[in-house]
């Protein structure tokens, strides 16, 4: 699936950090730009391990844009997005003399903040007391953004992306949106790295099957 | 290298580079790989346009605030442990005697904690207390309270009035458990539904009130 879009240059597997801070930081993991990546990883993991709070701005800085965003596809709302991504820098604050270096620090960072959405979405759950099975498993519609590109198409995809289970959701988010790599993946969502690529396969169909005008799905019908 | 229709899921699912090159070739001449084809890569393309966002100034300041308040509740708890924990009376006679003293305060305090144990059930474990759980454990807070204050005007004489180093030593000791009461009573305030909070206060609130048994033992 590496170079599944082959308009884009997967082959580098290179997110766009957009907005704050140094974008040219953004590899998708830190495996990609091996140097750059994985020293800054280094070097903000330290600092974090040191108490020093430089260190979470600079891991602000450079994952803050995607961690929101990836918050916010999972939570629906910017505002539960925000308060999802402060409840992580807490938790990593408070947990960070725990982290063994086993994956990356922004890795490990990420895991921590899918857990906080999941428990921030049970709760919210509770809280409005909805008992119906199914409040549970999606997400509330995304508040709209700003214009894009192709918005009638990103409008249906974000749609058809609430109607997907949540483990593929969360792997199609991670993959597609935020460009981590099957590897990372499954370390962050603690699966195998072809439970990942399955995953991401199952998604990509059950959307494509969503997103297909029922003209086409007629005509296949017909053949 | 040759594909088939047969083999295009397969590539989707886990294709190689040279793979993929070769659907590309063989969807020029196949319309329905090509639809197929044309259909998965807009998935990613229309999932690249999601990483778009708006912007929030103001986060890093509330992020940098909060974890600035749980560093500081930190390291002014690990600063207390620490200079109880130096604390030491002066002699081992003293040492003796507050030894047994403390023995007893414990007893005391397992006693007080085993008849008010109703009250405080579950708010041990749950991170997040609810409303009534928080109400009642401000009501449990403010009885002990109450009880530590008549605890405290007991034994105001005896520290105020004898001059060994043993009692000027349970002054500095006290003072220093008022502070930190004082500010995590502060911080519980902002910040009510803490557990941890509410946990720290509790132990902060035993430990007074054990030293203050300890002052009156003295007396005795």
């Amino acid at each position: 699936m590496g170079s599944m879009g082959l308009t884009l240059p997967w082959g580098t597997r290179i997110s766009t950090v957009q907005g704050e801070g140094d974008s040219g930081l953004a590899t998708s993991g830190l495996q990609g730009k091996e140097g750059a990546g994985n020293s800054e990883d280094l070097s903000i993991a330290a600092a974090c391990l040191s108490g020093d709070l430089d260190g979470y701005e600079r891991l602000y800085r450079w994952q803050g844009t995607r961690m929101k965003n990836l918050a916010r596809h999972l939570l629906g709302t910017q505002s539960d997005a925000e308060d999802a991504v402060q409840e992580t820098f807490l938790k990593v604050q408070r947990s960070v003399a725990s982290f063994r270096g086993q994956s990356s620090f922004v890795t490990w960072t990420f895991r921590i903040l899918v857990n906080t959405c999941h428990d921030l979405r049970r709760s919210r759950v509770r809280r409005k007391e909805n008992v119906q099975a199914e409040s549970d498993e999606l997400p509330p519609s995304l508040e709209p953004q700003a214009a894009v590109t192709h918005p009638t198409l990103r409008l249906a995809l974000e749609r058809a992306l609430v109607r997907l289970t949540q483990h593929q959701r969360e792997v199609f988010l991670l993959y597609e949106v935020e460009g981590f790599r099957h590897s990372e993946i499954a370390d962050l969502l603690e699966i195998s790295e072809a439970a990942s690529k399955n995953t991401l396969f199952q998604a990509k169909k059950n959307l494509r099957g969503m997103l297909e005008p029922p003209s086409s799905r007629a005509r296949e019908a017909g053949r | 290298m040759n594909i088939t229709c047969q083999e295009r899921e397969r590539i989707f699912l886990d294709g190689t580079p040279d793979e993929w090159a070769a659907l590309e070739l063989h969807a020029v001449a196949c319309s329905q790989c090509g639809q197929e084809l044309r259909a998965w890569k807009n998935l990613s393309v229309a999932a690249q346009e999601m990483r778009e966002e708006a912007e929030s100034p103001l986060l890093w300041s509330r992020i940098e605030t909060s974890l600035r308040e749980q560093a500081a509740v930190g390291a002014k708890t690990d600063s207390l442990w620490q200079r109880l924990r130096n604390w030491r009376p002066v002699s081992i006679g003293w040492q003796t005697a507050l030894a047994g003293a403390m023995v007893l305060a414990l007893a005391v305090s397992g006693g007080y904690l085993y008849t008010h144990r109703g009250t405080e059930s579950g708010t041990g474990t749950a991170s997040l207390l609810k409303s009534p759980a928080l109400r009642e454990v401000e009501k449990s807070e403010r009885v002990y309270e109450q009880a530590i204050e008549h605890l405290e005007a007991e034994a105001k004489t005896q520290l105020e009035s004898a001059d060994s180093p043993l009692v000027a030593s349970y002054r500095e000791k006290l003072m220093i458990l008022d502070g930190a009461i004082d500010e995590l009573r502060i911080q519980a305030g902002q910040n009510p539904s803490n557990a941890h909070l509410r946990r720290q206060l509790l132990a902060m609130y035993q430990e007074k009130q054990q030293t203050l048994q300890d002052v009156l033992e003295i007396k005795r």
